[in-house]
């Protein structure tokens, strides 16, 4: 076991994005996850609907307000719909992936002891006429495990969890390069943000959930349950944003090694945007500004309509090739992005609350 | 004293019952008939209704919606044919043919404009749908009103092992819901039953209950069609109910699905897996309910027509009751599978 | 057109804040202007944390009961009756700045529902200080011809404020900045034109409204973010926690010419519109009823919205909490969603009308 303390964010994000956890199976993860907060928390505690809580209590005098931060800790998967005659796997995607990037890759499948398979192709000498010309969908694609169909059947009933199998990839400067980054680098930032606060108290008090089931469904089910359950004075998501990248259009993505994406849109509270900016100021980082103008497509809109309505922000981590297995991040930007909440919660005036009284 | 109620009794009386989503108010009428001797029965703000079988133990909802395909009036034309738009999900082109009841009382027949050309295979758009009514040019817009709501009139039958219905999805989930709860006593469980409103307009009815009720854990029950999981894996009539693994806006939570995998393996009860890519029932917005409900899904295996009657095995049918009641009578501990 | 004992509609509201900016995430213009008018006549107002503007207001103490709760009604009705929640959104639809281009182009993304097609060639007003961009088209000598037939991607068009570079455009219009259609309102005989009358005919009908105290228990919602999906109603509906709602709304007209005519409907001028559903209700069957009822009694004329079109802040405030009894009532404009809409004055006091002699029914008879 390495002890959690003195980790750099690359070593963590290495570590983090390594576990399992798709959407509605997050047990594994949120497991590691109350070691690894407990060791910077105040306290942990998982939620019924399977988020993890980490707490920071504040300083200042009690009733204290209520910070919320939220990352989530599933990733994108599948579980296996059907075994076929042969012992050949079909799998149902939970979260969308590209499925043009799956052909080839090895995943594994989540029996006990796990099964490295691999999403067949047919050889291009087998090929039909045309058929290299269609992009390939999910319905396409089986998994192939190289093991007899008994076994298959025994080991991966309906609805085991499959996951990309590949591990971090170290690309030239510093960067990294693994599936999962979206968001399991926002979990990562949450952790270095509590470990920044437990030394510096803010006067509020902290909570840190890792949510389950961002990627699934219209609905963030673990930030939408978490913000009823905790009902916060404040909500911050942090996740991923669109890295630079030939082909997209400007404004629709923020450099790798920019530092943190401040969103900005209707799901954005201004006052908590222009505190985060003044922050980073402080902190002679640099940020970026991306516009949202029909909302965030984080755990922030679902936490902003929770309960009687809280005013948001979204903290972004420039990511490069969402939802594949090479999603690249900067460590360095993940550092400054718990840096940046950290300064941030820490200045927090204990009276400020976004419910304006006029009468 | 009414005797105690029966799959065969129920289906046809409840099938036939008038509840469009948000016009439930003949089924209401007709539950609260079947429900008579039960429990104290009760309609929230939205429409749903609501039984309390009170238990010492945790508090576990067992819900089913009660809202049936409807259509609604958009105008009269000059002919005197009603134009429509469709509430709910049922395909434009399966209530061709369906005998309508508007309001609960007038009567009409449904139609489409039919393209000139045979072979023209574009899909049925509702707007090529009209209301026949016979009430004449003149008459019609008179008489019908813009805003007008209508059902499918139809009454389940039998045919051998099937039964035929057009209001089945999920009328046959209510007949099951209340067979199962038929004789129940000295629940270890507190037991709350309700029968969802505005299912088919996106979950509405179920999603305000469970936020009433702030349930430990929920089952619900609907209808799957056979197709809807394509390919291998699909689900079919007569390999007993189905217990949900994904569909739209849900997945099971492990201790819900436990319970109901545990409940299957007690009664003997076989099952099949349910993972739809696309359409879903009130399961998504229990779920989501509040600070979150640990939720299952189990759905009757049904088999569409192409028309507006839908098809189920009677088994079936009788081994979700067995499994519901297992589940309603066995105490909820909520301990295993913890997620 | 008399007010027939209910407050007279303000038509100077509706005007000032037809002419304000507000798209859906950046309305606080259009909050201020609503905060002055309804501080003076309501109990208490507060501006919720995602920006909706919440003000309550008591019915005036003519019966008072030893023991009643101040500011609410009670579920069971009792003789305050029905704690009511009236809601309109302040928000409109328009643009976003998205980036500053090197040569000093704004690019943008449309907020809400605009039509594409009607962009280029079109002055917008971008924000607080109002400057003019104009959307530029390639003149028709310059297309291709291939592409005269084709619809220019609103992601293609850009915003000219006429800056040379980058630098000049970003100190002008940092990105995120919201840009609005540039319309002034003007009005002839009992039409008035403006832009936003979605929902600002809603905004100015609600702020007539609490002119005087209401029979009933009111809040007033002017809400946040219904053009993105009406998030500013759901949060203010937990917490307002009313007995019913009543949304009031501008609807689009369904005069067409050339079109049958009974597929014409709602007209601009023929009364309030009364929604039996949309994309987001099936609208209450008692409410509804009480509504109806109360038009025929005071003798407002009404017609129906079309069924299956559109979607209000209702289909969300329906399932807040355990569910509230909902219902829309609209004050039907021609073309909405676009720069220059068109409303009668009368239809807008009509509305007034209705509303008000509807918690007075509410009063009597609810639940």
């Amino acid at each position: 076991m390495v002890s959690n303390v003195g980790r750099t964010s690359a070593e963590w994000l290495r570590y983090i994005t390594s576990l399992p956890g798709v959407p509605g199976q997050e047990e594994a993860v949120a497991r590691e996850l109350l070691k690894a907060f407990g060791s910077v928390a105040d306290r942990v505690e998982q939620d019924r609907m399977g988020s993890v809580y980490a707490w920071i209590q504040g300083d200042g005098k009690p009733p204290r307000p209520r910070a919320l931060l939220a990352a989530h800790m599933d990733k994108i998967g599948f579980l296996v719909r059907a075994v076929e005659p042969g012992g050949y796997l079909r799998v149902t995607e939970v979260g969308g992936f590209d499925s043009r990037t799956l052909p080839g890759k090895e995943v594994l499948v989540h029996s006990s002891p796990p099964m490295v398979a691999v999403f067949a192709t047919r050889p291009p000498h087998l090929q039909k006429k045309g058929e290299a010309d269609r992009p390939i969908q999910l319905e396409d694609l089986y998994l192939d495990t190289g093991r007899p169909e008994r076994e298959v059947k025994r080991k991966a009933p309906v609805g085991t969890m499959v996951t990309l199998r590949q591990s971090p990839i170290e690309l030239l400067g510093d960067r990294l390069a693994a599936p999962g980054m979206d968001d399991r680098a926002g979990v990562v930032v949450m952790l270095r943000a509590l470990e920044l606060l437990a030394s510096k108290r803010p006067s509020w008090d902290v909570v840190a959930v890792a949510t389950v089931e961002e990627e699934f469904g219209a609905v963030c089910l673990g930030a939408r349950t978490a913000a009823e359950n905790l009902s916060p004075d404040l909500g911050i998501a942090i996740d991923v944003s669109h890295g630079d990248m030939p082909g997209a259009r400007e404004g629709d993505t923020v450099p790798l090694g920019s530092g943190p994406a401040l969103s900005i849109g209707g799901n954005i509270h201004p006052v908590v945007l222009e505190g985060l900016k003044r922050s980073a100021k402080a902190l002679s980082m640099p940020y970026r500004v991306e516009p949202c103008p029909t909302g965030s497509g984080t755990d922030a809109m679902d936490i902003q309509i929770s309960s009687s309505g809280v005013p948001t922000a979204v903290i972004g981590i420039p990511c490069r090739y969402m939802h594949t297995g090479v999603e690249t991040v900067e460590p360095r930007d993940v550092d400054r992005c718990a840096h940046l909440l950290a300064h941030y919660l820490s200045e927090l005036s204990p009276e400020w609350r976004a419910v304006e009284v006029l009468k | 004293m009414s005797p105690k109620p029966s799959l065969d009794s129920l289906l046809p009386a409840l099938s036939e019952a008038y509840g469009p989503p948000g016009r439930e108010e003949g089924i209401r009428a007709a539950l609260r008939r079947a429900l008579r001797g039960m429990g104290t029965v009760r309609e929230d703000a939205l429409g749903n209704l609501h039984l309390h079988l009170p238990g010492k133990g945790k508090r576990l909802l067992l819900t089913a919606h009660m809202d049936a395909p409807g259509l609604i009036v958009t105008r009269v034309d000059a002919s005197g044919l009603a134009r429509l738009t469709l509430l709910g999900p049922m395909p434009a082109a399966d209530w061709i043919g369906a005998v309508v009841s508007l309001d609960g009382s007038a009567r009409g027949v449904v139609g489409w404009d039919r393209p000139r050309d045979a072979k023209e295979t574009r899909e049925i758009e509702p707007e090529a749908l009209y209301l026949e009514t016979g009430l004449g040019a003149k008459q019609a817009p008179k008489k019908i009103e813009v805003g007008t709501v209508g059902a499918l009139l139809d009454r389940a039958e039998r045919l051998g092992d099937l039964w035929c219905g057009g209001n089945l999805d999920n009328r046959a989930g209510c007949a099951a819901v209340v067979a199962a709860l038929s004789g129940v006593r000295g629940l270890r469980n507190d037991l709350h039953v309700v029968f969802a409103a505005q299912s088919d307009l996106g979950a509405r009815g179920a999603g305000t209950s469970a936020f009433g009720l702030q349930p430990d854990v929920a089952v619900v029950l609907d209808v799957a069609f056979v197709g809807e999981s394509r390919g291998t894996g699909d689900i079919a009539l007569g390999k007993g109910p189905c217990l949900g693994l994904k569909e739209e806006g849900y997945l099971p939570h492990p201790r819900a699905l436990d319970l109901a995998k545990r409940a299957a393996k007690a009664a003997r009860v076989p099952h099949q897996w349910l993972i739809r890519e696309s359409g879903g029932s009130d399961a998504r917005a229990v779920r989501a309910s509040r600070a979150g409900v640990p939720t299952a899904l189990v759905a009757i295996p049904a088999r569409k027509t192409g028309g507006p009657r839908v098809l189920v095995n009677a088994n079936d049918l009788e081994q979700t009751v067995k499994l519901l009641r297992h589940i309603v009578t066995t105490p909820y501990t909520g301990e295993k599978g913890s997620r | 057109m008399s007010a027939n004992g209910a407050p007279k509609f303000r038509e100077d509201i509706l005007q000032e804040i037809s002419n304000a900016p507000g798209v859906s995430g950046g309305e606080e213009a259009i909050r201020s202007i609503l905060a002055e008018y309804a501080r003076e006549n309501v109990d208490s107002l507060e501006v919720d944390p995602m920006g909706s503007l919440v003000a309550r207001i008591d019915p005036a103490p003519a019966r008072p009961r030893a023991g009643a709760k101040s500011g609410r009604g009670s579920r069971n009705g009792g003789r305050r009756g029905p704690h009511v929640m009236l809601c309109a959104h302040m928000d409109e639809v328009g643009l976003m700045v998205t980036a500053v281009e090197k040569e000093g182009r704004l690019r943008f993304r449309r907020v809400g529902g605009i039509d594409p097609r009607i962009l280029p060639g079109q002055v917008f007003r971008i924000g607080a200080e109002g400057i003019r961009g104009v959307v530029g088209a390639l003149p028709p000598h310059l297309t291709p011809r291939a592409e005269r037939d084709k619809v220019t991607p609103a992601d293609d068009l850009y915003l000219d404020i006429g800056a040379r570079s980058r630098e000049e455009a970003e100190e002008r219009v940092p990105v995120g900045t919201y840009a609005v259609f540039d319309t002034t309102y003007e009005a002839w005989g009992t039409t008035r034109k403006g832009k936003a009358f979605d929902d600002r005919a809603g905004c100015a009908v609600l702020a007539s409204l609490i002119q005087r105290r209401p029979p009933v228990p009111v809040t007033a919602v002017w809400s946040v973010q219904e053009e993105v999906g009406l998030r500013g109603a759901a949060a203010a509906a937990r917490r307002v926690q009313p007995d019913l709602a009543i949304v009031l709304e501008g609807t689009a007209s369904g005069e067409s010419p050339g079109a049958p005519p009974d597929e014409q409907y709602p007209f601009m001028g023929k009364g309030p519109a009364l929604t039996v559903h949309d994309r987001t209700l099936m609208v209450h069957a008692r409410l509804l009823d009480r509504i109806e009822e109360t038009a025929k009694r005071h003798k407002v004329p009404t017609q129906w919205k079309r069924p299956g079109v559109g979607g209000t802040d209702a289909g969300r405030i329906a399932i807040s909490g355990a569910g509230v009894p909902s219902a829309v009532v609209s004050v039907v404009c021609r073309y909405i969603h676009a720069p220059a809409a068109f409303l009668d004055v009368r239809d807008a006091q009509r509305t007034v009308t209705l509303i008000w002699h509807t918690l007075e029914t509410l009063r009597k008879e609810w639940p």
